[in-house]
C-alpha cells in the first residue's frame, strides 16, 4: 500500500462544485490530493477572500475529505485563493508530485475502465496509475489504442501487449486485462465513442502544441464529452524546473 | 527571501469591536501560505512593470506638457527630470521594504508596521483618498482628450464634454470593476505595450525633427525663461505623473518571486517613464517653443503631434492618450481596493468595507466607496488641484516610507529581512524623505490646504474609530 499513486482532484470549492457520486470509490486505493480552489477577479486581493471565505471553504473540503477517507483513500487537502486556476493546478501537480489529475464526473460502480494508450512515451506512468488505482479491485481494464497511418495493427498489438506485461508485473490479475485496437481518423472521437461502453477513462495528457492552444487539450475535451470520470495521467515534468514569469 | 513564519497579529479593537486579522503566513516564491491555505501569486515581472508604467504613463504625460511649459518654459524638461529623480530615490527604499513585507497594502503596510498605527492610519487612509484624487485627475484628463477627439471629428456640443466624459467613464469603470473582470491584467499589459510603441515611434520622430534632420532645426530658447523657482513648483505639479511605482507595492502580496520582481518592477518602471517624460517634454517644447505650447494647455500633445505628423499623428496621440488614462484609472482602482482591504483587515476601517460578494467575487463596498467620491471630484473639473492633492497625499506617504526604512534598519527587528537592500544607505532614504517633503513645500497653498484637511480627517477617524488598535511590528 506504500506506492499509492498521488491523484489530484481539483474542486472549485465555493462555486457549488462537489465530489460526484462514485468518485470516492473510484479513488479508494489512491493518495488523493484534494485541491479546493477559488478563482477571484483581479479587483480582489486573494487575502481578502481568505478572510471571508476560508472557514466556509474548509468546512466543505472537510466534508469531501471524509468522503474519500470513508472509501479508503489517503487524503491531503489544500485550499488556494487565486486569480489563475490553471496556474494553481499546475503548481500543485508539480509540488505534490501528482501522477494524474481527475476530471471528476459522476459514475456508478466502476466495473470496467478504458485506458487510452498513445505510445511508449509516458507508458511507465500510465501503468503505475492503472495498477495503483485499479490493480486490486477486480476491475476490467481495457488497453485501447487507435492506430495511425503507416502503422499496422500488429504494431499496435505489440505496444499493448508490452503494457499488459508490465501491468501483470505490477501485480494486476491477467484475467482482468483486455486489449482493443481500432482504426479511426480522429483519435479523440474514437476515444469518446469507445468510452461510452466503459465506466471511466484513463488517458495521457498530450504535449502542448499549437493545436492544443487553439482547441484545448484533448484530455479536457474528452472529459467534457464523455460524461464519466477521466483520469488524466500527467507527462513527466522536469523536476524543480525554474518557472519563468507567467 | 524571508520565509520564516511570524504570526503576531496586531492587538486592540476598533469602535465596532473588530480586531486586526493577520495576513502574515509564510511567503514563498509562488504563494503566501497559512497552514493548508495558500494565496497564489499570479503577477509576474511583466505584470508588475505594466502596473507601474501603466499607472504612471497616464494622463500625466499628455495633460502636463502644456501646463508645465506655461509655468516653467523650456526648463519644464528639468522639472520632469527632478520628479524622476525623486521618484527613484523613493522607489529604492520602497523596494527594500516591499521585499521584506510582500503583502497587500504597500506603503500603508510598511509604515503601520514600522512606525505605528497613527502614522499608518494617516498613510493608509491618505493613500486610499490619494488614489481617488489621482483617479479623478486621470478621468478629467480623459475628458479633455475626449473633448479634443470630438473637436477633431468636427462635432460641436452645446456643453463642455470634458466633465461629462470623465463622469461617464468613471461610472463605467466602477461598474465594470464591481462586475468583476477576468484578464484585466492581460489587457493592461497589451495597453501598456501599445502605448509604449506609439510613444516611442512618435518621440523618435520628434527627436530627429528637433535635431533638424527633417528641415530647419527648431530655434533654441532660453532654458530658464521663467526663472528658477517655477522649475521646482512645476516639478511638484507634474509629480502626479510619477505616482504609480508604489502601486506595485500595494499588490506585493500577489507578485511572483517577490524578492526579485518587486525591485525590478518598481525601479524599472520609474526609469522607463522618466526617460519617456523627459524626451516628451523636450520634443514638445522643441516643436512649438514653451510659450505657444503653454497656450494649448491640457491637450498640447495633440497639437505637437499634428505639427510633426499631421492629422494621423494627432489621431494616434489621441488614441494613446485615451488608452493611457484608461490604464491609469484602472490600475488605481485595483490598488485602491487593496488599500481598503489592508485597512479593514487591520480594523482601521469596518470589516464590511472589504466584503467580497460571492457572485462577482469583487469587493463591491470598497469599489463603490471609491467610485462615488471619484465622481464628485471629477465634477469639480480642477485638473491642477486634483493632481496636486493626489501628489501631496502620496508624497507624505513616500516621505514616511523612507523614514520607516531608517527606523527599521535602526531597530532591526527579527522579522525584518529584506532580500533587496537599498544602495547608498543611509543617504538615499534620507534624501528621498527630504525631497518628498520638499516637493510638498512647492505646491500651491490651496492644494496643501486640501491635503492637510484630508490628513487631519484621517487622523481624527483613527482616533475616533480605532484608537486602541496597535499594529507596530505586527507583521
Amino acid at each position: 500500500m506504500t506506492d499509492r499513486p498521488s491523484i489530484l482532484v481539483p474542486v472549485r470549492v465555493l462555486e457549488g462544485e462537489s465530489i460526484p457520486g462514485g468518485v470516492p470509490k473510484l479513488l479508494a486505493d489512491a493518495h488523493v490530493v484534494l485541491l479546493g480552489y477559488h478563482v477571484l477577479p483581479e479587483q480582489t486581493a486573494p487575502g481578502q477572500a481568505r478572510l471571508q471565505f476560508e472557514e466556509r471553504a474548509n468546512r466543505r473540503l472537510a466534508e469531501f475529505e471524509d468522503l474519500f477517507e470513508g472509501a479508503g483513500a489517503t487524503v491531503e487537502t489544500r485550499l488556494v485563493f487565486t486569480h489563475d486556476g490553471q496556474q494553481t493546478i499546475d503548481r500543485t501537480i508539480r509540488e505534490q508530485g501528482c501522477v494524474a489529475v481527475l476530471a471528476p464526473n459522476a459514475t456508478g460502480d466502476v466495473e470496467d475502465v478504458l485506458v487510452a494508450v498513445r505510445g511508449t512515451v509516458g507508458a511507465d506512468r500510465l501503468t503505475r496509475v492503472v495498477a495503483g488505482v485499479f490493480g486490486d479491485r477486480g476491475v476490467t481494464v481495457t488497453l485501447y489504442h487507435v492506430t495511425g497511418q503507416g502503422k499496422t495493427d500488429e504494431d499496435a498489438q505489440t505496444l499493448l501487449d508490452g503494457l499488459r506485461g508490465r501491468l501483470v508485473e505490477l501485480g494486476v490479475d491477467p484475467d482482468h486485462l483486455a486489449t482493443r485496437v481500432e482504426r479511426d481518423g480522429n483519435v479523440q472521437d474514437a476515444i469518446v465513442a469507445a468510452a461510452g461502453e466503459y465506466d471511466a477513462v484513463v488517458m495521457g495528457e498530450s504535449d502542448p502544441s499549437l493545436a492544443t492552444y487553439v482547441f484545448g487539450l484533448p484530455a479536457d475535451k474528452v472529459a467534457e464529452r464523455f460524461l464519466g470520470p477521466v483520469l488524466v495521467v500527467q507527462r513527466e515534468r522536469p523536476s524543480d524546473g525554474e518557472d519563468e514569469d507567467e | 527571501m524571508s520565509s520564516e513564519r511570524s504570526d503576531a497579529a496586531g492587538s486592540g479593537q476598533n469602535a465596532a469591536g473588530e480586531t486586526p486579522a493577520t495576513d502574515a503566513g509564510t511567503v514563498t516564491e509562488a504563494t503566501t501560505e497559512h497552514d493548508d491555505t495558500q494565496l497564489e501569486r499570479t503577477i509576474g515581472l511583466t505584470g508588475g512593470l505594466a502596473i507601474g508604467i501603466g499607472t504612471m504613463i497616464g494622463a500625466g504625460i499628455f495633460v502636463f506638457p502644456g501646463l508645465a511649459a506655461e509655468n516653467a518654459g523650456l526648463a519644464a524638461t528639468l522639472s520632469f527630470a527632478i520628479g524622476g529623480v525623486v521618484a527613484l530615490l523613493v522607489a529604492l527604499p520602497t523596494s527594500e521594504l516591499a521585499t521584506a513585507m510582500p503583502r497587500s497594502g504597500g506603503g500603508y503596510y510598511f509604515v503601520s508596521r514600522g512606525m505605528g498605527t497613527a502614522y499608518g492610519a494617516i498613510v493608509g487612509l491618505g493613500l486610499w483618498l490619494g488614489l481617488m484624487f489621482a483617479s479623478a485627475f486621470y478621468l478629467v484628463g480623459l475628458g479633455h482628450y475626449a473633448g479634443a477627439v470630438l473637436a477633431e471629428l468636427g462635432v460641436t456640443l452645446s456643453f463642455s464634454p470634458v466633465i461629462a466624459t470623465g463622469l461617464l467613464f468613471g461610472a463605467v469603470l466602477t461598474a465594470v470593476s464591481i462586475g468583476g473582470t477576468e484578464n484585466t491584467a492581460a489587457i493592461q499589459n497589451v495597453v501598456v505595450a501599445v502605448l509604449l510603441v506609439v510613444l516611442t515611434g512618435f518621440l523618435s520622430y520628434g527627436v530627429l525633427d528637433a535635431a533638424g534632420v527633417f528641415g530647419s532645426s527648431s530655434a533654441p530658447e532660453t532654458f530658464f525663461s521663467q526663472g528658477y523657482f517655477p522649475v521646482l513648483s512645476t516639478a511638484a505639479l507634474v509629480f502626479t505623473s510619477y505616482l504609480g511605482f508604489a502601486q506595485v507595492a500595494t499588490v506585493a502580496g500577489e507578485i511572483q518571486q517577490p524578492g526579485r520582481n518587486l525591485p525590478l518592477a518598481m525601479v524599472g518602471s520609474v526609469v522607463v517613464v522618466t526617460v519617456f517624460y523627459v524626451v516628451t517634454i523636450f520634443v514638445a517644447t522643441s516643436a512649438f517653443g514653451a510659450e505657444r505650447l503653454g497656450q494649448f494647455e491640457e491637450t498640447a500633445m495633440v497639437e505637437v503631434a499634428r505639427d510633426l505628423l499631421g492629422t494621423p499623428g494627432a489621431v494616434a496621440i489621441l488614441g494613446a492618450g485615451l488608452l493611457a488614462t484608461f490604464s491609469s484609472a484602472n490600475a488605481s482602482i485595483l490598488s485602491a481596493s487593496r488599500a481598503v482591504y489592508a485597512l479593514s483587515r487591520d480594523a482601521l476601517l469596518p470589516r464590511k468595507a472589504s466584503e467580497v460578494n460571492l457572485k462577482y467575487g469583487t469587493p463591491h463596498v470598497a469599489l463603490l466607496a471609491a467610485g462615488g467620491p471619484i465622481l464628485v471630484l471629477v465634477a469639480t473639473g480642477q485638473v491642477e488641484l486634483l493632481a496636486e492633492v493626489a501628489s501631496f497625499l502620496h508624497l507624505v506617504m513616500y516621505g514616511l516610507m523612507c523614514m520607516t526604512l531608517l527606523v527599521l534598519r535602526r531597530r532591526d527587528p527579527e522579522w525584518y529581512d529584506p532580500s533587496f537592500e537599498v544602495p547608498g544607505y543611509p543617504v538615499v532614504p534620507v534624501v528621498g524623505a527630504l525631497a518628498s517633503f520638499a516637493l510638498v513645500a512647492f505646491m500651491q497653498p490651496a492644494s496643501v490646504a486640501v491635503g492637510v484637511v484630508v490628513m487631519a480627517a484621517a487622523y481624527a477617524w483613527y482616533r475616533y474609530y480605532a484608537g486602541s488598535v496597535v499594529l507596530e511590528g505586527a507583521i
